[in-house]
């Protein structure tokens, strides 16, 4: 069996830098971009200032004199608010990067990106910033934009709204006076305390003593002046995309039995299992997508619990998908697609194998579940369950399997039934019906081929009101001519009919 | 036709609460109405339902049983029924027991327990489990009591298996040689009940009922039974023991005989002997120069109808705690029907001065007839009644004191909360159906509301929820669980937990009995209400200021009677702290009534309330008050009741009274009036009242006019009706307030600030108030200022009103202990620095920071920026550098105080704007100008009037104005009026809101602080109001100003 394996490493779309990640990866290895993603420091998001929307228009722009041009750009609302502000971060910082490779994202809703050195090439500041604006519009975004000589001055004033273009770190401090202290996102409490001193722009805090006001308000808060104006440098983490697993395999004949298929799939997903391992990672999602020569690829979604990197395990998952598909034509080509990917949190293996020493047999029970699901699909798999509750129709119910893990893990449950309240189930018929069938009756004595003869004394039942389902019936256990023995009800309510609702075994 | 003579022995009420599901006086009623010989009531743990049941039992054929369940935490269970008094008292003990080793609302017994107490004159039923009954709880009981007092119930309830167990019971009765009697676990009198039941058994286990399962009875038997279904269920002999044990239980409440305390009355003394000699002293006190004659004859005859009555030892008792109070120099005064008798008076129970104009006419209170015990409210300085309470529970141990209990019931929003649980909404569904729903009295449900709140009210959940909620709040309220009188104590010469079991309250070291107020009338129990006023704590203080400035000795009641300047003061309505007639709407009266005495007073007190105004009384007294109408008087019987109110009634007696000489009622009727007025409201219960009050009055010859407005103002007094006696007492506390106000108002101002919160006013309104009436008042301030307010020299000498100095009370968000700490740190040495303070008086930031807020520290640091930025400062040690942080100059240590050298701030001062905000936001009020004063020119751009130019206004004219929003009002009685005052720098300006506009323009209405408000004025003689049109909500001019509005509902 021949076939050719495509090493080339795909990403989605809209997903990679043109020349972003500038460390490419080596031509055997399957990966995309090999840096994780950066931890999103959480803050709060807070209301966009009001204020112009779209690009900002820039008077006479000076020559540049600082060191470093920065532009920061604050992101007011993305896509019309379909998606959240943070996925439109991504999208611009990934586009971003057609500016210039030092572009950092700022979460929850900022960018800033260093352009002194590619200024040139789009016009100067005016024509960046124009450039910027039109890639801001053709994204979907609206978004606030400043220049300023500090990655921190830029990003504050773009969250101020107002035009913001200074170019010389001399003329920085005198620009940013009147802006609010507000817009350095410090904490409420901080800023509160700054309030109650009369300190409510940047130019206050200034001008406040230095020690002093690190006395109050820690160094930290100094640094960040310090970062704004240029007096410490100020280091932000590069910002690169995000990898997914992505293979294709184009086969020079046509496939038709699942097993050949997923003959065809073993080395892709050798390889889905070699780039999980190297990074420690799992997928919660695996794309299978089967093209054919006319008709429409087939997909066949794996979804899991948890995250997994096991290859057998997964070849096995897929196999129990794909004998449950029907292919409308032969199999020219396979793909595999993973979700992104998800630390995995390892746990390490027990001694004792499961069903062994009579330990863990239960710890089977989710992967049986799991691969009977998987080809009976997921409502032919439940468990049944002692409810509580008078009425005999909802005796019973049906639920999601349980594990024994999971009947372990949850401790007592509130409404565990003990044995001693299980008592009126036994006095039941295991056979009852889907609904009581009304009895013929004789002088006010039920028949069913044949008179009955009722046993025993009755058992009242009136419950059941509160979802319209209130019944009021004694319950007999009655004899038939043939010695079958049935239970049966009288309704409270005239006129009084019998009805049967079960069988004894 | 039937000859089953059958005693239902085991029957919860709903004080059984959320497992019963009838109240006591359904089951006695329907019990009697099946032909019952017996019924005992036998509520878990407890014998709150007791007396209900009791009452309605009265004068019927069935016999009425005391009992209760009990099951101990072996899981035994067992029904013990009173066989006589002692066996009741063993009863009460072992409940006590059981309450009171359990947190609030739960018990815990065990048979540890029932073995040390005993259950002497009692008869036991067992209740064996239902599925496998164990004989051997039956062995152990039969080892504790004697075989003839111990039974076997029986409870044949459709289970399916009720055979098995009868068939098991009897076979343990013959191995035992124990007999066997039927009974029937009731929960509920009617088995329509059942899904009540249901509901308040899911409320009890706070699932949804979908949810309850097995918790939920299988079927609805738990019912009293009719007796033909007896018959077929139970063989005979079990139904006959039911009867034959009931024969033998004998014990009534009526037998309970209450004794007060015997210690009250010194050796060689009977209570008769010993109450007319401490009258006769105290007479001798109140007047010096002899008794006069005719006061002599009324003394004497009163003395005579307490000892008629036996009620000496009750006037003992409240003598002795007023003395006690006396002398830990709490001020208290009585007040309620016996209070207002010479006796009282005589034994400074009271200050009600038979010479000032008061009319005491004790008989009018307290009647032979009536057969009602005497009801004496004495309220206390409302910070110290704490130490009465405890000397009460002290003097008389806690076995013969309790409080009364008060029976919280289902009102419609608890009821439409908790079964919105119980039909698994959410919470803020069930409680968003809780508020649309809130003023429903239980009658129909109001669909639109409900559509309004986007519920549909044809959704069957709806209709299956508000029957339930119905039943839950119908008359007289389903009971939910026990909790305590604001004050009222039952204190007994032997143990009180014979009498009726005790229970622990939520509040520790408080003990609650398990009736109310109204059971232990019922049984003729006297209880003594110790209630709380905070007007007397103003009182005291002020009096404590005024004497100690003034060097005089003045204490309540003994102020300059009757003088004409407080009167003239009082009819200009100048009243602002004044209590009681410091309202609004007492405001408005004010110069309408003009009173000039003290009864003026009486009266002032009781016609604002919805009574008076429902029935619409006011104007027709006020017309014949001015003499623009005659005063006339339907008859002469109606003449004697209402002479003093010049054939208006206004009080609630006179009501009564009414209805007694002119509709024919009896006094007990009379009294059940009484009582069926206080709650009306929840439980609808007076129309069977209306028909006999009107027809009564028709037959007696009066207009249906006349009987129509006594109806309506009796809907009126509802739960707010005023008695006389009441009014009267509180008159005096007018008086005294309005002379201290009016002669001494910065001690009055001092005293009022020190008590909040109490009253109508805010801190800011009192302030100005004092301020507009000469008192200069002067900053909080750290250097001087006590925790409370002071009073300190203005001038040379204490001639004239002293300065109010602010109190750093008023400082919000200040610790008390933080207060206390700077003012003895001061006391060694004053304050060098911020710093220095913050050291000597030990004061964590917080307290810093709210004296910063203040503006307090103006004397040490200058304004509050520089305050704040000195706070801030005030770290012990210097911060620790982190390392890597590349920080320049700042940890350049000055070597001489160990702290970092830091520079001067340059820190903005704040603008008057900000001053005024601050001081607001700190401490409620501001010394500075008034916030509206600032934004004067903008208002008068818009032709905003100020309140000072709106009195020379015309009556009838369209004007406009805004003010600061002090309060909104909307009583009960006024229809959908909303009552709105604002408040700018000249002055206060009354807004009524028509229900209409009110609705229309509900947000600024509701929501401004500052509200501009366009109208038309209106204008009768010194009474002035804005009637609204339109309403701005100009909050945003204030920028964050802070003004406090208070909502009263």
């Amino acid at each position: 069996m021949r076939s050719r394996v495509i090493h080339a490493a795909e990403v989605v779309k809209g997903e990679m830098s043109a020349r972003g990640a500038t460390e490419r990866p080596a031509r055997e290895s399957p990966t995309g971009t090999t840096e994780v993603e950066q931890p999103a420091r959480p803050r709060p998001l807070r209301p966009a200032p009001a204020g112009p929307v779209g690009p900002a228009r820039f008077p006479g722009t000076a020559p540049v004199t600082s060191t470093e041009l920065w532009v920061g750009v604050h992101l007011i609302e993305s896509a019309g608010g379909q998606e959240p502000v943070e996925q439109g971060l991504e999208r611009l910082a990934t586009c971003a990067q057609r500016f210039t490779p030092r572009v950092s994202l700022i979460p929850p809703d900022s960018v800033v990106l260093e352009v002194k050195g590619s200024l040139h090439l789009f016009g100067g500041v005016e024509g960046l910033s124009r450039a910027l604006a039109s890639e801001c519009a053709s994204l979907g975004l609206k978004s606030m934009v400043a220049l300023a000589p500090t990655p921190l001055a830029a990003l504050v004033a773009a969250r101020v709204g107002k035009p913001f273009v200074v170019t010389e770190l001399t003329r920085l401090v005198g620009q940013l006076m009147p802006l609010p202290l507000a817009a350095l996102r410090w904490s409420d409490e901080t800023l509160e305390r700054l309030a109650r001193m009369g300190v409510r722009t940047i130019g206050q805090a200034l001008r406040l003593p230095r020690a002093g006001f690190a006395r109050r308000f820690g160094t930290d808060s100094l640094a960040t002046l310090d970062r704004l104006t240029g007096r410490s440098p100020d280091l932000h983490e590069r910002f690169h995309t995000r990898e997914r697993f992505r293979r294709r395999r184009e086969l020079n004949y046509e496939l038709e039995s699942h097993d050949a298929i997923l003959n065809a799939l073993a080395p892709l997903l050798a390889e889905l299992g070699k780039f999980l391992e190297a990074r420690q990672c799992g997928v919660m999602k695996l794309e299978c997508l089967l093209r054919h020569r006319h008709a429409e690829p087939t997909s066949c979604v794996l979804g899991l619990a948890a995250p997994l990197a096991d290859v057998r395990r997964l070849t096995e998952l897929l196999g129990e998908r794909l004998s449950a598909l029907t292919l409308p034509e032969p199999v020219r080509a396979c793909e595999l697609r993973s979700s992104s990917l998800v630390v995995r949190v390892f746990s390490s293996n027990s001694v004792w194998q499961p069903g062994e020493h009579g330990g863990g047999a239960g710890a089977e029970a989710p992967e049986l579940i799991e691969r009977l699901r998987a080809r009976l699909g997921p409502e032919a798999v439940y468990g049944l369950q002692v409810l509580q509750g008078h009425r005999p129709e909802n005796a019973w119910g049906i639920r999601e399997p349980v594990t024994e893990s999971e009947v372990k893990g949850r401790g007592r449950a509130r409404h565990a039934p003990e044995i001693k309240t299980l008592w009126p189930a036994f006095r039941r018929p295991v056979w009852l019906l889907s609904a009581p069938k009304p009895l013929s009756e004789r002088d006010g004595l039920p028949r069913r081929r044949g008179p009955l003869r009722l046993l025993g004394e009755p058992e009242r039942i009136e419950t059941g009101w509160w979802d319209g389902g209130d019944i009021a019936r004694d319950y007999y256990t009655a004899i038939d001519v043939h010695g079958v023995r049935l239970w049966v009800f009288r309704e409270r309510a005239t006129p009084h009919r019998w009805f049967l609702h079960g069988v004894f075994g | 036709m039937n000859e089953l003579r059958y005693a239902e022995l085991h029957c919860v009420s709903n004080f059984t609460f959320l497992r019963g599901a009838s109240h006591p006086q359904e089951l006695v009623e329907q019990a009697d109405t099946l032909g019952y010989t017996a019924l005992a009531i036998t509520d878990e743990c407890s014998v709150a339902g007791v007396v209900r049941a009791h009452m309605t039992a009265k004068g019927k054929s069935l016999k009425l049983i005391i009992g209760a369940e009990f099951r101990l935490q072996c899981g035994l269970r067992f029904v013990a029924l009173a066989i006589d008094r002692r066996g009741y008292g063993r009863l009460c003990r072992l409940i006590t027991r059981g309450r009171r080793s359990a947190s609030k609302g739960e018990y815990s017994l065990t048979r540890a327990d029932v073995e040390e107490l005993g259950l002497e004159q009692c008869f036991i039923l067992w209740l064996p489990d239902r599925k496998t009954p164990d004989g051997r709880q039956a062995s152990w009981l039969l080892e504790r009591f004697p075989r003839a007092r111990l039974r076997i119930a029986v409870e044949l309830l459709c289970e399916g298996t009720d055979r098995e167990h009868l068939a098991s019971l009897q076979g343990i009765g013959r191995k035992l040689q124990l007999r066997l009697l039927a009974s029937g676990d009731v929960h509920m009198h009617s088995r329509a009940r059942r899904k009540l039941q249901d509901a308040v058994t899911s409320i009890r286990l706070g699932v949804p009922v979908a949810e309850a399962g097995w918790h939920l009875y299988p079927n609805g038997e738990r019912y009293l039974r009719e007796p033909a279904r007896l018959v077929k269920l139970y063989p005979p002999e079990l139904l006959a023991e039911t009867d034959a044990l009931a024969r033998e239980c004998h014990f009534s409440l009526d037998e309970l005989r209450y004794e007060y305390p015997h210690e009250l009355v010194p050796e060689g003394h009977t209570p008769t002997s010993y109450l007319r000699k401490l009258t006769e002293e105290g007479a001798r006190r109140r007047w010096p120069d002899g008794v006069p004659e005719k006061e002599r004859v009324e003394i004497d005859k009163e003395l005579a109808l307490i000892a008629e009555l036996r009620y000496e030892a009750f006037f003992l008792t409240v003598e002795d705690i007023v003395r006690f109070a006396r002398g830990e120099g709490i001020l208290c005064q009585g007040r309620g029907s016996a209070a207002n008798s010479r006796v009282c008076y005589c034994l400074g129970v009271s200050a009600v001065d038979p010479e000032r104009g008061a009319v005491l006419l004790f008989e009018r209170f307290i009647s032979k007839e009536r057969n009602e015990p005497p009801d004496i409210d004495i309220d206390f300085e409302h910070n110290r009644r704490e130490e009465v309470i405890q000397y009460i529970y002290r003097k008389y141990g806690r076995e013969r004191a309790a409080l009364a209990a008060t029976v919280i019931m289902y009102r419609s929003r608890s009821a439409l909360r908790d079964l919105g649980k119980v039909f698994g909404l959410g919470p803020e569904e069930s409680g968003n159906l809780a508020k649309v729903m809130q003023w429903w009295d239980g009658g129909e449900a109001m669909p639109e509301r409900l559509r309004e709140a986007g519920f549909d009210p044809d959704n069957p959940l709806l209709a299956r929820l508000l029957p339930l909620a119905r039943e839950l709040v119908l008359f007289p309220g389903f009971p939910r669980h026990l909790s305590q009188h604001v004050g009222g104590f039952v204190i007994s010469e032997g143990p009180l937990e014979e009498l009726v079991p005790i229970e622990n309250a939520s509040m520790v070291d408080r003990t609650v009995v398990q009736w109310d107020k109204d059971d232990l009338n019922d049984l003729g129990l006297l209880k003594v209400d110790v209630l709380a006023l905070g007007m007397l704590t103003a009182l005291q203080l002020a009096f404590k200021l005024v004497n100690e400035v003034r060097g005089t000795q003045y204490t309540l009641g003994s102020l300059p009677a009757e003088d004409p300047a407080v009167y003239e003061m009082i009819a200009r309505a100048d009243t602002v702290g004044v209590f009681q007639i410091e309202s609004r709407a007492q405001m408005a009266m004010l110069p309408r009534l003009r009173p000039k005495e003290y009864y003026d007073l009486v009266i002032e007190v009781a016609i604002v309330r919805p009574g008076p105004i429902q029935g619409d009384m006011v104007h027709p007294y006020l017309r014949r008050r001015n003499q623009e109408e005659p005063v006339v008087y339907p008859s002469p019987q109606v003449q004697q009741v209402l002479q003093r109110t010049l054939g208006v009634p206004i009080f609630q007696e006179q009501v009564m009274q009414i209805a007694i000489v002119a509709a024919g009622f009896s006094p007990g009727e009379a009294d059940a009036l009484r009582r069926a007025m206080g709650a009306w409201k929840r439980s609808g219960g007076i129309d069977h009242f209306k028909d006999k009050l009107l027809n009564g009055m028709r037959d007696y010859g009066y207009t249906d006019d006349f009987a129509q407005r006594i109806y309506q103002q009796m809907l009126g007094f509802g739960e707010y009706g005023f008695p006389e006696s009441h009014a009267a007492s509180f008159a005096l506390l007018v008086y005294d307030s309005a002379w201290l106000k009016h002669f001494e108002p910065a001690a009055f101002a001092c005293a009022l600030l020190n008590s909040q919160p109490m009253g109508f006013y805010a801190p800011a309104q009192l302030v100005r108030d004092a301020r507009s009436h000469g008192v200069e008042a002067r900053a909080v301030d750290v250097c001087v200022s006590e925790w409370d307010c002071t009073l300190e020299r203005s001038h040379e000498d204490w001639d004239g009103q002293p300065a109010l100095r602010l109190g750093l009370r008023l400082v919000k968000s200040l610790s008390e202990a933080g207060a206390q700490r700077v003012v003895a740190a001061r006391g060694q040495r004053p304050f060098a620095s911020v710093q220095d303070l913050a050291e000597r008086a030990v004061l964590d930031r917080g307290d810093l920071e709210a004296l910063a807020a203040a503006g307090a520290f103006a004397s040490l640091s200058g304004n509050r920026h520089l305050a704040f930025w000195e706070v801030a400062g005030t770290e012990r040690r210097p911060p620790v550098p982190r390392p890597g942080v590349p920080v320049r100059g700042v940890l350049e240590l000055d070597t001489r105080t160990g702290h970092a050298a830091e520079g001067q701030p340059l820190l903005p001062a704040p603008t008057e704007g900000e001053r005024i905000v601050a001081d607001y936001a700190s401490i409620g009020l501001t010394l500075g100008r008034h916030p509206l004063a600032l934004l004067r020119e903008g208002l008068r751009k818009k032709q905003l009037l100020s309140a000072d130019e709106l009195k020379c206004v015309a009556n009838g004219r369209v004007v406009r104005t805004a003010g600061i929003v002090l309060m909104r009002q909307r009583p009960q009685t006024a229809s959908g009026v909303t009552f709105v005052t604002i408040e700018d720098e000249t002055g206060q300006v009354n807004i009524i809101v028509w229900e209409r506009v009110g609705r229309e323009q509900r947000r600024p209405l509701l929501e401004s602080r500052l509200l501009e408000v366009h109208g038309e004025w209106q204008r009768q003689q010194e009474v002035m109001h804005l009637i609204a049109h339109r309403l701005i909500d100009r909050t945003k001019m204030l920028g964050e100003l802070l003004t406090r509005s208070r909502d009263f509902h």
